[in-house]
């Protein structure tokens, strides 16, 4: 990770002068919306197809029982190999990938049975293992980054101040055209030894904790032991003042290269299986006669969803994760057809409100109006208590951004929104009235019955409607040239006698066609 | 076609063993409980105090309560809705306290508007899009999750202390709960099962076929709809002790577990409150053990060890008596395969002939006596031969004979015995309709006689 890290800053600054790329990364703002952004990349890639699969729930399982995985192999590294490691540790997002998929394992073991149902299968397994989990947790390890906070709401608000420090060597051209570092710039790590000179010594007491007295104690005995010894990286040895040239630093944060890394990875797995994909999702049955391993596909899908879930766990905690898989690809089911559409506009609409949703935490409500604005105003108006300074959850804030856009999509999409379906209906309820009304005329004109059957003032009896109703269909009809009216006789117009005609003969051949 | 007496008695004994076997794991159960008690004292330190007391009071409570309502989520198959609604009971929590500050009912009574509300929103996705139930399911969970955790963080900017404890509504924490809650979930617990009681034809008749419910003009969406916000109380009631991420594993647990003892809904009811009762119990008994370990994940973790004992070893359906019926089923195929096949041999080939014995006199001795080498046995029926021989030697059926088998005088009787059901059944199929004969399922691994009564039989024999 950290040689690929370095491989990205040096392409950076190719581009962009060193202190620039700093001040973009030390931006609560910059950091917390790319990394945000990528992890509704990759949610939204793969959310799409859980959601066609109708899988959008295994997904909230997966990244609640990465939480085990990272549990387990945070305990097993730090009791094997003695060390903390954080959460980019490659061996940590391995056994938060083996949860993942032991939690689908689990589920089918469940509903294999053939004694409990689907849902309740995945209802059953991943409470069980998260509960595994929070106990471990609660009562083994003590550890900032794996408290039951960071579980619930990530920490993508600070996502900036946990880097790694690149320290870049300045090249310059020598005369005979070889590269060389600059004299005035230096990338030495620094190791203080006891015999070296800048080592700082401490006196310790080396009786008084077993003996239960205290360093005044006359029978103290004391040792001296060196305060600053160890290895210090460039930045360190900086900071430190043991060196005197300075580093030239780049201190890049850890969550966007994890993320970065998920996000291409799942991009390609999308991209070279797309095909496979998009087969096993709409015909599994075909998928699997064609070869196509449909249950290997599965398991893919879901080691893919699990990198991802403990990728983001870091930043938007366990349980947010899931509106990153969820919401976005519903939005886009809702305005499109086409699946390179849904996966398109969904990974739009994700990092779209990771991008919003960074200004909603800190009170800027799309730009329009300022949070602290509508609390002062309930305040007044309701005499309540509220503080008016709104400073809130970074990643549950975009999670709210994703939501609006869903409720926009689902009123608004020129598809399937409310709005359109509501218009749609009523203009079938018209055409339908109009039908009636225009079918009713051509039977009876001209007939015997014709001034009690077809006069503007007794015509609703027939259609056992409201005067106003007929009235304001015969207006509509008149506005459209299709009926007229002489001192109350209704009759059609050349127009509406064609209309009525044709609507007949559709009516006739549908019916025998339907025969 | 008439019912037999034998099926009815047969019915009949069949009630009673499961109401015997209903009470004995009522039975089982409660000394479980009432030993625990003691166990705990011993070999966990527990100290029974006052505030224990309380705390386990509460979790039984609230475990009987969760236990019946989640029967129905169960049965419905929305038990992942319970996981939705759990989540989004948070920012009801959190604005409730915002408006009306900390008291419990209230906080309660704004948990159950917001999940409420999500519940509507989830029947409103559903109908007017094309979004499936478990996508609209995970938009409430995270939308409204989301929301209950933006508002908690900018509560918890408040200067004053009041608001400390409202994330205990997240993980769940047993020993908040003071007897002023217990009394709580007394008297709400019992007004749901009051609305219960009076729906119960009402709501059995929705779970288990909708459809023909609303057929008969039940109004399903508002029965629905009554049954959805009991669910919602139980939830509610039991975010202080599970917390709202695992109340979804104690609201399903309990009534897995009981479905696969019985399959009444009444008791599948009871037995899911005694296990929800038990598990709500022994999981905040056991969380005082060490204060850092919640209560929510203990209970969660002590209802799935009931599901898997339940899964195991309920009479009937349990994975270890399917197993154990596959293995004997195995084993009694394999059996009657070889004694099949033994008799059939030694019908075809006869008896060796001895020294000095005319044909006449050979073929009028019972011609059974030739023995089969196992290695032809192995060749035709594969590993099922050994295991049937095994079996067969077992019994005293057949015998060895260097590397042959022999039917024994008992194993010709048995494979005549056999022989002669194979040819009833054989008759059985092909005559059954002009005798008038009672339709029955055709298995020839079984003795007619048990399927059809001795009139019928004897019909049969004639044929043959």
């Amino acid at each position: 990770m950290f040689q690929l890290e370095r491989l990205i800053v040096q392409f950076l600054l190719n581009f962009v002068a060193r202190e620039d790329l700093n001040a973009f990364l030390r931006n609560p703002q910059y950091t917390a919306t790319l990394v945000g952004s990528l992890i509704a990349v990759s949610g939204a890639l793969l959310g799409t197809f859980l959601l066609l699969r109708g899988m959008s729930l295994t997904s909230d399982a997966i990244s609640h029982t990465v939480l085990l995985g990272i549990v387990v192999a945070f305990m097993l590294m730090s009791s094997i190999l003695g060390q903390k490691p954080d959460l980019s540790s490659v061996w940590l997002i391995i056994g938060a990938a083996a949860a993942g998929v032991a939690t689908v394992i689990l589920t089918e073991l469940i509903y294999r049975s053939g004694l409990v149902k689907q849902d309740a299968a995945l209802g059953l397994a991943f409470p069980l293992l998260f509960a595994l989990a929070v106990i471990i947790v609660s009562r083994f390890v003590d550890d900032v980054h794996l408290d039951e906070d960071a579980v619930m709401v990530g920490e993508i608000g600070v996502a900036w101040a946990n880097t790694n420090s690149h320290c870049l060597v300045q090249a310059e051209r020598t005369a005979d055209g070889a590269h060389r570092a600059k004299p005035e710039y230096s990338c030495d790590s620094v190791t203080i030894t006891p015999n070296d000179p800048r080592a700082e010594f401490t006196r310790q007491c080396v009786n008084c904790r077993r003996l239960g007295i205290s360093p005044r104690d006359k029978e103290a005995e004391f040792t001296e032991i060196c305060a600053n010894c160890g290895d210090y990286s460039p930045a360190q040895a900086w900071q430190a003042g043991f060196t005197q040239k300075e580093p030239l630093l780049v201190f890049w944060p850890k969550s966007i290269t994890v993320m970065a890394v998920m996000t291409l990875l799942t991009t390609i797995v999308v991209v070279l299986f797309y095909k496979e994909l998009k087969l096993s999702t709409f015909d599994p049955t075909l998928a699997a006669a064609l070869g196509f391993h449909p249950t290997l596909l599965h398991y893919g899908l879901m080691v893919m969803v699990s990198l991802v879930a403990v990728g983001a766990f870091d930043a938007v905690g366990s349980i947010l994760v899931v509106a990153f898989f969820i919401i976005p690809p519903a939005a886009a089911y809702l305005l499109t057809d086409r699946l390179p559409r849904m996966l398109v506009y969904s990974s739009l609409i994700g990092a779209a409100g990771a991008y919003l949703g960074y200004d909603l935490a800190r009170g800027n409500l799309l730009g329009l109006a300022q949070i602290s604005d509508i609390l002062a105003g309930l305040n007044d108006l309701f005499g309540l208590d509220l503080i008016e300074k709104w400073d809130s959850s970074i990643s549950a804030s975009m999670v709210l951004m994703i939501f609006f856009f869903f409720l926009a999509a689902w009123i608004f999409s020129p598809k399937y929104g409310l709005v359109s379906t509501m218009i749609r209906r009523s203009n079938q309820r018209r055409s339908f009235d109009h039908q009636v009304v225009l079918g009713h005329i051509h039977r009876h004109q001209g007939r015997v019955a014709e001034s009690d059957e077809v006069t503007a003032s007794t015509l609703h009896r027939h259609f056992r409607w409201s005067p106003t109703k007929m009235q304001r269909v015969l207006r509509q009809l008149r506005a459209r040239n299709l009926v007229q009216t002489e001192a109350d006789l209704v009759s059609l117009t050349a127009r509406g006698e064609t209309h009525a005609r044709m609507f007949r003969q559709t009516q006739l051949t549908t019916e025998t066609g339907g025969e | 076609m008439p019912k037999l007496p034998a099926e009815d008695r047969h019915r009949a004994s069949f009630e009673q063993r499961r109401i015997q076997r209903f009470w004995l794991l009522i039975g089982i159960t409660a000394l479980v409980a009432a030993l625990f008690v003691p166990f705990s004292q011993i070999f966990l330190h527990v100290e029974y105090d006052y505030t224990l007391r309380t705390v386990a009071l509460g979790g039984a409570l609230l475990g009987v309560v969760s236990g019946v309502l989640g029967c129905f989520a169960v049965l419905r198959h929305q038990s992942l809705l319970g996981d939705a609604l759990s989540h989004a009971a948070l920012p009801g929590v959190a604005l409730a306290f915002l408006l009306a500050g900390r008291d419990l009912g209230l906080l309660l009574i704004g948990a159950g508007l917001t999940s409420w509300l999500g519940v509507h929103f989830i029947r409103m996705v559903t109908n007017t899009t094309r979004i499936k139930q478990d996508a609209a399911m995970g938009i409430v969970l995270a939308a409204w999750f989301a929301a209950g955790i933006a508002l908690l963080v900018y509560i918890q900017a408040r200067p004053d202390a009041s608001q400390a404890g409202l994330d205990t509504f997240i993980f769940g924490q047993a020993a908040a709960i003071v007897e002023r809650d217990v009394q709580l979930i007394a008297v709400v617990g019992a007004a749901s099962f009051i609305t219960l009681g009076l729906f119960w034809k009402e709501f059995k008749l929705i779970t288990f076929d909708a459809e023909f419910a609303g057929a008969n003009g039940f109004r399903v969406n508002i029965l629905s709809m009554i049954l959805s916000t009991l669910i919602v109380v139980a939830i509610v009631l039991g975010l202080q002790l599970a917390g709202v991420i695992l109340m979804v594993g104690m609201l399903i647990a309990s009534g897995i577990a009981a479905r696969q003892w019985t399959d009444k809904l009444g008791q599948m009811i009871i037995l899911s409150a005694v296990f929800g009762a038990f598990s709500g119990s022994a999981g905040a008994i056991v969380s005082a053990v060490d204060a850092d370990i919640p209560t929510g994940p203990l209970i969660v973790v002590v209802a799935f060890l009931l599901v898997v004992i339940s899964l195991c070893f309920a009479p009937g359906r349990g994975l270890v008596w399917t197993l154990l019926r596959r293995h004997s089923d195995r084993r009694r195929f394999a059996a009657q395969t070889i004694l099949h096949d033994l008799y059939h041999y030694a019908m075809d080939h006869g008896a060796p002939a001895t020294p000095g014995e005319t044909l006449g006199e050979r073929a009028s001795r019972p011609h059974l006596g030739s023995a089969v080498p196992e290695a032809f046995l192995v060749g035709v029926r594969g590993a099922t031969a050994r295991v049937g021989l095994r079996q067969l030697s077992a019994r005293g059926q057949v015998q060895q004979r260097g590397d042959a088998w022999l039917l024994t005088p008992a194993g010709i009787e048995a494979a005549t015995k056999d022989d002669h059901n194979h040819q009833l059944w054989a008759v059985y199929r092909q005559y059954s309709d002009e005798l008038a004969l009672p339709m029955v399922a055709e298995d020839r691994q079984q003795d007619i006689r048990n399927f059809l009564p001795g009139e019928a039989v004897e019909k049969l024999e004639r044929q043959l």
